[in-house]
């Protein structure tokens, strides 16, 4: 019942979501059209050796036997509708006289760029893996068809905690964002982990010796695939299944000494030996940003519905809600923006442990979790003097920051740099167990498993990536 | 801690001398009361290149957005604001341009034959309207400021052109991180301007003398 009312939830948000997009509107063109009415006898297509040309035809607002004034919102719109594939540095249109009078042939000319990217790097020392290495690539546009192929690899070295091996993980992505040029697009991934996984046997949070840490190895080898539909042009739903197995051997009764000296039951969150997570899903995601990388104006909301049962054959009955939002206020005509960043989810029911928050997915200051592997037993920097033995895992989780950016500079990218910003931000971060406030032996305030989160640095946008220099990026490699 | 004292004196310091980049180019104009209003003449021929010239017989629309603001000498918040914008497309079949000129005046349209006599009527800014005479008080020390976009781009379009930028190849098991991490990670990063060109232009102090 309880998830029944979580879809009922989403459903009606996103309804909501869609109500407030229509209401924005193209302020800058004229709504009605004028010039000589035309009718389109075809469209040429040059430039494309790798880019199947139907992929772009797909992309166009127009086609041949359209009739349209020549001042028609779809030819302005027709250029930006190829460059939005991503596929071209440039796109030029123009149009000449047909075969007869008042048609046209548009010429479309485009110019092709690489579109094998590398998504991200991952690298960096910690006690628990003295070092780790991993990298993420794909390729947009596979064989010029318009689909994406991705796929990473990471390799961490084991620290010595008992218990723990080398680590390594693999993932492969396949999606294509418009089946046959239509609102619908399918994805799908297979992931496969071989990690271990470290937990805390004795000692309090701040010490970080290794010997205070056991881990239990586990294999984790499983498919994400979904379905999606472009509800507008910015906003899209997502359907999704899972599949995981996943083999562990966990330790038979593990206990942690507390700092008291008592001894605790400590909950891996697992299935011993085998076990089978199976889920359903939804996602919603709705970008208004003008630009992703240095956002001075817009928002964007994403949120993901998921509900792993025994009807689907799975072992663990659980559910998760994520949700993200931000929106960024331009000030000073965009030179400065103020932006607020809120992110949370909540988790109920026996969910395994890797779906549940880790404290390095909500503080940035720590050592985030690439391809699922944890690679640190940091413990958080306490600025705000609150519980001190705040959980790696919480079923309830997030981060509210606000930043505050101001542009450097902006070019029109000739020297391959398109912009710098400075920022600061700070915010508060929460992580909790659901046990944390039923059984608690302490006041409110000490109870609280939040703290402080705080960031500064300079983010330069070139055409190679996005280089971030930043306190909470370097923190988060090395602790 | 050090660090962030640091990174915000930067911002601090900083932040306001790059700003700089984008002031405005002064060019003299002439203003005239007419009826009710104080119009401006001057020209924005320095938007086109000889790449935006060529573009005017693609047959595919351009569209110049003019917007004026007129600011007393030492505010920061203009005290009137306005715009025209000035649609282009060449008739392939008639063989001249037909431009469509919509603002405060209300609608135009214009046929001519050549594209210099079209680039003429765009860049052209005479009797312009840009105020109220009420809104202009006797003695009071103000300047306009003109920004003018060639083919601007709506914050929707660019955000749907930028759209893919933060699509990546799909996701895979684990989700925790994509929706709390801070920002994508992308290593090609082709960029679409907001208009292809702008121009920023502000006139010398003006002021309506007492009669």
């Amino acid at each position: 019942m309880r998830y029944v009312t979580g879809v009922r939830g989403i459903l009606v948000l996103v309804l909501a979501l869609l109500v407030s997009s229509s209401a924005q509107a193209d302020e800058l063109v004229p709504d009605d059209e004028f010039g000589p009415v035309l009718l389109i006898e075809a469209i040429e297509i040059h430039g494309n050796t790798a880019t199947q040309e139907e992929i772009i035809r797909r992309a166009l607002p127009i086609a041949p036997g359209d009739i349209l004034h020549a001042s028609d919102k779809r030819l302005r719109n027709a250029r930006f509708k190829v460059l939005a594939l991503g596929y071209f540095r440039d796109v030029n249109v123009a149009m000449r006289k047909g075969s007869q009078r008042g048609n046209v042939i548009i010429q479309i000319d485009v110019v092709e760029r690489g579109t094998v990217v590398l998504n991200k790097l991952w690298f960096g020392r910690t006690p628990v893996s003295p070092y780790w290495l991993g990298v993420d690539v794909g390729e947009r546009n596979l064989l010029g068809l318009g689909i994406a192929l991705g796929g990473g690899f990471i390799y961490a070295a084991s620290g010595g905690v008992e218990g723990d091996r080398n680590q390594w993980a693999g993932e492969i992505r396949l999606a294509d964002g418009s089946l046959l040029g239509s609102r619908w697009g399918a994805q799908g991934s297979l992931t496969l982990v071989h990690g271990s996984e470290v937990y805390r046997v004795q000692g309090g949070e701040d010490d970080t010796e290794i010997t205070n840490f056991r881990a239990f190895p586990y294999r984790r080898f499983g498919g994400r695939f979904a379905a999606t539909y472009d509800l507008t042009a910015l906003a899209r739903l997502g359907i999704t299944g899972r599949i995981e197995n996943v083999d562990t051997e966990l330790p038979a009764a593990p206990t942690q000494v507390l700092p008291d000296g008592r001894i605790a039951a400590i909950d891996l969150h697992l299935e011993p030996g085998e076990s089978r997570i199976v889920t359903a899903g939804l996602t919603f995601d709705r970008d208004t940003r003008s630009d992703p990388i240095l956002p001075h104006a817009g928002g964007r909301l994403t949120a993901s519905f998921e509900v792993g049962s025994s009807a689907l054959a799975s072992d663990y009955d659980f559910a998760t809600l994520f949700a993200r939002y931000e929106h960024w206020w331009p000030l000073r005509e965009e030179r400065h923006t103020i932006g607020l960043r809120l992110a949370g989810g909540v988790v109920t029911g026996y969910a395994p442990r890797f779906d549940r928050i880790y404290i390095g997915d909500i503080n940035r200051m720590l050592t985030p979790r690439p391809l699922g592997l944890v690679l640190s037993n940091a413990a958080p920097i306490d600025v705000l003097s609150t519980r001190g033995d705040k959980p790696s895992y919480g079923d309830l989780g997030g981060i509210a920051t606000v930043e505050y950016a101001a542009q450097l500079f902006r070019g029109p990218g000739k020297k391959r740099v398109y912009g710098g910003d400075l920022f600061i931000g700070a915010g508060i971060w929460g992580l909790a167990e659901r046990d944390d406030y039923r059984l608690r032996d302490t006041g409110f305030w000490n109870a609280l498993p939040v703290d402080l989160y705080m960031d500064a640095g300079l983010r330069i946008d070139t055409d190679v990536g996005i280089f971030e220099l930043t306190i909470a990026n370097a923190l988060g490699r090395l602790r | 801690m050090r660090a962030l004292l640091v990174a915000i004196a930067l911002v601090v310091a900083v932040g306001p001398a790059y700003a700089q980049d984008d002031a405005p180019e002064l060019q003299r104009m002439r203003f005239i009361e007419r009826d009710q209003n104080l119009t401006v003449t001057t020209n924005i021929s320095k938007l086109f290149d000889s790449a935006a010239y060529e573009g005017l017989q693609s047959g595919f629309p351009s569209t110049i957005v003019i917007a004026t603001a007129v600011y007393p000498r030492d505010g920061s918040d203009p005290v009137t604001v306005g715009k025209e914008v000035r649609t282009i497309v060449y008739d392939l079949w008639d063989e001249q341009y037909v431009i469509r000129i919509e603002g405060a005046g209300g609608r135009k349209t214009k046929k001519v034959k050549y594209r210099a006599e079209a680039l003429k009527i765009l860049t052209a800014i005479e009797d312009l309207p840009i105020a109220r005479l009420a809104d202009i008080p006797f003695e009071d020390i103000f300047y306009l400021r003109l920004t003018v976009q060639l083919n601007p781009v709506s914050k929707e379009t660019l955000a749907e052109v930028r759209r893919w930028l933060s699509q990546g190849t799909g996701g895979g098991l684990d989700r925790g991180g994509v929706f709390f991490g801070s920002f994508v990670s992308v290593f090609v990063n082709p960029k679409i301007a907001d208009a292809d060109r702008v121009l920023r232009i502000r006139s010398q102090p003006f002021y309506r003398p007492k009669p």
